[in-house]
């Protein structure tokens, strides 16, 4: 017999990573870094946990970048079903920050990346 | 540790799809078995631990449902969660409870019932078994993908190949189809694992674990206690190494192996003051076939990068140098993952007590490992055994 559905419905906080948010709008990537110590935060972080200070700064992240790995999606989650596949990788910026994005383009360990927005998310072109 | 403490008593039930049953009777099958395996009845028990995920379920705070269908109300004040970790981190809660003095009898009882909803939810929420904010809600990440994120890595840095990982597979089918209490005892070859559908590439429908229902449970006692009982097999906790990572699978600097296994590792032998190669026989965490491989690497069996290696020489099987997984590993034995931890020690324990059957494994020193990962690598425990 079937269970009662349970249906959970979330409300997530819009306004902390603000920033971040309005960034991928303009294809900008933004880091959070502790002003006392020069911490840098990928995700970005309120609070420094090594310095135990919350004065940040927004860091504007290097676009150039190189691609670590990769997966592609085919079967999908839940709020996802109808996407295309899509590939997910992980890439490493210049400044050394490592990053999730979706890749547009083939990908390939080692090759060099162009790292921007689609207005909701990271994305990395393939550069060939 | 303060007090020795050692394994006198192991259940565990069949694994499946156990629509037959609610996590109740299921937990039922395990602990039954356990008390008949140790010769004891609830009121020996001092305390009772509860590992369960229980997002998958409709109990989703099954511990109190459990305690009372078994017999330990008043006896069950804590249930643990670490993710696919949560059983070892259910016998990390119970050992520890008897090293300290406070307890000298303790269950760990490990259960989930992870088939109550669909496919497509029960990846929605293993999606979530990362960084929700940072991972699921912009990629549309699930489970698969994240270990998939280590096998593409893998095989471009060290070569390894989908025909190496589908290696692991075969073997841990080959070993289910003896294991009465497997999902699945089907045997299975290199190419139906190549031809088997992608899920998240390179992952395929047949390099994963699947989505099981299943209960395991385990009786830890003192050394006085073992003396008071007279267990004759009592089967020691000689280390226990534990660690963890980022939630942000990006920020980890690397993918080839998982840190927290590796430091796990090193606490286990350094506390146990054995050599990787002392290890006769371990359980590893076979989430998916990429997995084993790294296991390996991360346990110190092999050099890094030579995990594939072991694996094609058949080193890792029955009677070979280190043997791994005889009871079908989490990819067919299955991986309800409040569960999986306990399930390894119930292997490990058989196979120490030389209960084993057919696929028992020849020991000299009797030194079983098992190796335990939450998450893809957010929690590790690691833990030594011997008789
Ligand atoms: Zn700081």
């Amino acid at each position: 017999m079937d269970g009662i559905p349970l249906l959970f419905k979330y409300t997530v906080p819009d306004k902390l990573y603000e920033k971040f948010w309005e960034g991928l709008k303009k294809g900008e990537i933004y880091a959070s870094r502790c002003k006392k110590c020069g911490s840098l935060y990928f995700p970005p972080q309120r609070d420094c946990n090594k310095c135990m200070s919350s004065d940040m700064e927004w860091v504007k992240l290097k676009e150039e970048g190189e691609l670590m790995t990769f997966s592609i999606v085919k079967q999908k989650p839940q709020g996802f079903e109808s996407f295309p596949d899509y590939t997910v990788a992980i890439v490493r910026n210049l400044d050394g920050v490592n990053l999730m994005c979706w890749v547009k383009g083939e990908p390939k360990v080692g090759k060099k990346v162009k790292l921007t927005t689609d207005g909701q998310r990271l994305i990395c072109e393939v550069i060939e | 540790m303060n007090r020795k403490v050692a394994v006198i008593g192991v259940g565990n039930s069949k694994f499946g799809k156990r629509d037959d049953v609610t996590i109740r009777e299921l937990a039922w099958e395990a602990v039954k078995e356990a008390l008949e395996d140790a010769g004891l009845t609830q009121k020996d028990i001092n305390i009772t631990v509860i590992g369960s995920t229980a997002y998958r379920g409709t109990e989703i705070y099954p511990a109190p449902p459990v305690s009372e269908y078994c017999g330990f109300v008043g006896k069950s004040p804590i249930r643990v969660e670490a993710a696919c970790a949560t059983g070892s981190s259910a016998a990390f809660t119970a050992i520890n409870l008897i090293a300290s003095g406070l307890a000298d009898i303790v269950m760990a009882i490990g259960v989930d019932k992870m088939t109550e909803v669909d496919t497509a939810t029960s990846l929605a929420i293993g999606g979530r078994g990362g960084n929700y904010y940072w991972e699921f809600q912009l990629y549309g990440t699930t489970f698969p993908t994240y270990y998939a994120l280590y096998a593409t890595r893998h095989m471009a840095v060290f070569g390894t190949t989908e025909e190496d990982m589908a290696l692991a597979s075969v073997k841990a089918h080959k070993y289910a189809s003896l294991n009465e209490k497997a999902h699945f005892r089907n045997r299975i070859t290199v190419e139906d694992v190549l031809k088997s559908r992608v899920i998240s590439w390179p992952i395929k429908l047949l390099d994963s674990s699947p989505i099981s229902d299943g209960s395991a449970a385990v009786i830890f006692a003192s050394e006085e206690k073992v003396k008071e009982l007279k267990i004759d097999t009592p089967i020691w906790v000689k280390g226990i190494g534990y660690s963890s990572d980022t939630s942000y699978i990006a920020a980890r600097g690397e993918w080839i192996g998982l840190e927290a296994a590796r430091d796990a590792a090193v606490k286990a032998y350094k506390m146990a003051k054995v050599s990787p190669m002392d290890i006769e026989y371990a359980t590893v965490h076979d989430c998916f076939s990429i997995a084993e491989i790294m296991a390996y690497e991360d346990l110190g069996f092999v050099d890094k990068g030579k995990g594939a290696e072991l694996l094609r020489e058949g080193q890792t099987e029955k009677d070979g140098r280190v043997a791994v997984n005889l009871f079908g590993g989490l990819k067919a034995k299955g991986h309800p993952l409040g569960a999986t931890g306990l399930s390894m020690i119930y292997e490990i324990t058989k196979q120490l007590r030389e209960e084993a059957g057919p696929v028992q494994h020849s020991f000299k020193r009797y030194l079983a490992l098992t190796h335990n990962v939450g998450g893809t690598g957010h929690y590790a425990y690691v833990m030594i055994f011997n008789r």
